[in-house]
């Protein structure tokens, strides 16, 4: 064991704290700036007082149910769950089925086809923007809930994850249920995915954060403001006058949520997930 | 749930394995399941990701205008030599570099010096790790909207700090020089802590007793650094430098929501100017032609990283 307060320590300690401070102090001014009057989010910015919410508690969600009353802050929660949830649900089917085709089934063409889904790996999403925009257009899809969730459903990414995850589990657990009598749907549904779950819960989470997290897509190709998911209201509550700031950091604060649960809940299965099984990042 | 039409039962399995046993190939059942199980996700990246991505080759060589549809021509280099002539163009182009140059070793250095720090046996380095991640959780909208106000030139809690040490108040993101390096300093806050975490895992897979062999051997502490950390978290380097240098060539979120690529376009990035291009200014070929150029180029990179990579793990 070594002493405990060498210089050393005590400088490392310093930078720790400094470091944490830097990080988190945004975050702590968003909540505390959400739970005070506006007038009172710009006074006090020398003391303490500037990370800490109103000393009066019944002033503390008063931004919150100005900015609910304000504007229609619960539809665009319900429909970013509605995209997330879709997209996290149909993710870990659509790529889950195909993952389990790569890993477990024979078919013609297979090492082909397994080629060009690593090279779609390489392309990158930002820049073919505007054309997957022209074949939304094209399907007449501008404007409707399918066009946000549609593109985000398959991944070749979480084709490979769950491909790389189904391809350890032994063959001989296939065969035993094939003579009792399962088919390819029931092995995959209540062997593949069960026996999976960190790749489950991997490709669910970061599906869900994902599209919790999406901006431009939607931004792009709704435009009726009542389908809009919580990522795109927050530009336009941020440019809808009047602003206030209290409210808007009330907003931020709302989105935050559901991520910061997700992150405590699924933290340990994404690194599994991730960690794993050969992605690339050790 | 639903059963679908193509389930097979055990008797006809055995049944089609000895038939493919007899013609060495592979049934058409087989390739029907398997086909049927590949169906959705094959029809969604075909539909979204490689028709898409052959359009927009396709266009790039077009005049085409999103209004006007029937009237697009093949102008074969033009719209290329066009951009080499575009001055947004070009200075979206220097902007890019300029964040991405800059963005680098900022947040990598800074990822990688918070790994060394928390790589010690420390009660408190679940509350750090937590702390330095935080930034990661929040949304890119939700981490600009609130820099927005952080630096806002005359209340913002960034100015008045820099006033009490004397510092005069700073127009950072509404001064054409200081925009982008704001830009770069918010990203490389927000992306820090994800880097500090890979690292870590990184560090913590180097084994211990190759230290204990050096201390043994007189290696002093910065000796062992530099001989022994540093070039067994050469893979992990190799993953994060190159995923950071991808990621940062495709910025648009940040500036798109803090300064709308202004002031005088000093945070226009590429793929912001390809949006706008091809978006709000509907001229799909032009925009295409970038996106091919810039496309094939943070392809190449991506190539490169999945070969180094691989390299190192031989």
């Amino acid at each position: 064991m070594q002493k405990k307060f060498r210089p050393l320590t005590i400088l490392e300690y310093v930078c720790l704290v400094m470091l944490a401070i830097l990080f988190i102090f945004p975050l702590f001014w968003m909540v505390a700036s959400s739970m005070k009057p506006e007038a009172e989010v710009y006074n006090n910015m020398n003391t303490f007082k500037a990370f800490l919410p109103s000393f009066h508690i019944s002033e503390w969600f008063v931004s919150y149910g100005q900015v609910l009353s304000r504007f229609h802050l619960i539809g665009y929660i319900g429909n970013s769950l509605f995209y997330g949830g879709c997209v996290a649900i149909g993710s870990i089917i659509i790529n889950g089925m195909a993952g389990y085709a790569f890993a477990k089934l024979k078919f013609s063409g297979k090492k082909w086809l397994f080629g060009i889904l690593l090279a779609l790996l390489i392309v990158p999403f930002e820049t073919i923007l505007i054309s997957q925009f022209t074949i939304i257009h094209k399907l007449g899809l501008v404007d409707t809930r399918l066009a946000v969730i549609l593109p985000a459903l398959a991944g070749a990414f979480n084709i490979y994850l769950f491909r790389n995850f189904f391809m350890a589990i032994p063959e001989s657990v296939i065969e035993s249920a094939k003579l009792d009598g399962a088919d390819n749907w029931q092995i995959f549904w209540r062997i593949m995915l069960p026996m999976s779950k960190p790749a489950v819960a991997t490709v669910g989470t970061l599906a869900f954060i994902g599209s919790w997290n999406d901006y431009i897509w939607p931004l792009m190709v709704l435009t009726d403001k009542s389908k809009f998911p919580i990522q795109v209201a927050i530009t336009a509550i941020n440019s809808t006058d009047p602003v206030y700031i209290n409210q808007v950091m009330a907003v931020l604060t709302i989105s935050t949520i559901p991520l910061i649960l997700i992150y405590i809940v699924a933290q340990r299965y994404i690194l599994e997930g991730l960690g794993g099984s050969g992605t690339g990042i050790k | 749930m639903s059963r679908m039409g193509w389930k097979t039962n055990g008797l006809a399995y055995t049944v089609m394995k000895s038939e493919r046993g007899l013609r060495g190939g592979i049934h058409w059942k087989d390739n029907m399941i398997a086909y049927a199980f590949l169906g959705p996700a094959l029809l969604v990246l075909s539909m979204f990701l490689v028709i898409p991505a052959i359009m927009a080759v396709y266009y790039a060589f077009t005049d085409y205008y999103l209004l006007t549809p029937d009237m697009r021509k093949f102008v074969g280099l033009d719209n290329f030599f066009n951009l080499f002539k575009d001055p947004i163009f070009l200075k979206s182009l220097l902007n890019t570099l300029k964040f991405v140059v800059c963005v680098i070793p900022l947040q990598v250095g800074a990822a990688l010096g918070m790994a060394l720090l928390l790589n010690k046996q420390r009660r408190a380095n679940t509350f750090f790790k937590v702390a330095y991640f935080s930034p990661v959780v929040m949304s890119l909208v939700v981490i600009s909207v609130l820099w927005l106000y952080l630096l806002n030139p005359n209340e913002g809690i960034i100015n008045n700090a820099l006033r009490n040490i004397g510092i005069s108040a700073q127009p950072f993101l509404t001064s054409p020089k200081q925009a982008i390096f704001t830009i770069v300093v918010v990203s490389a806050w927000q992306g820090a802590g994800f880097q500090m975490l890979i690292f870590l895992a990184g560090l913590q897979n180097i084994p211990v007793d190759v230290y204990e062999a050096a201390q043994m051997d007189g290696m002093n502490k910065w000796h062992r650094f530099i001989y022994i950390t540093l070039p067994l978290l050469k893979p992990t380097s190799v993953f994060i430098f190159i995923t950071t240098l991808i990621g940062a060539f495709k910025l648009l979120v940040q500036p798109m929501v803090m300064t709308q690529g202004g002031p005088m376009n000093s945070t226009m990035t590429v793929v912001y100017y390809i949006y706008q291009t091809g978006f709000t200014d509907r001229m799909v070929g032009y925009a295409s032609s970038m996106a091919l150029l810039f496309g094939t180029i943070i392809g190449i990179v991506t190539v490169a990283q999945r070969k180094l990579v691989k390299e190192d793990d031989d």
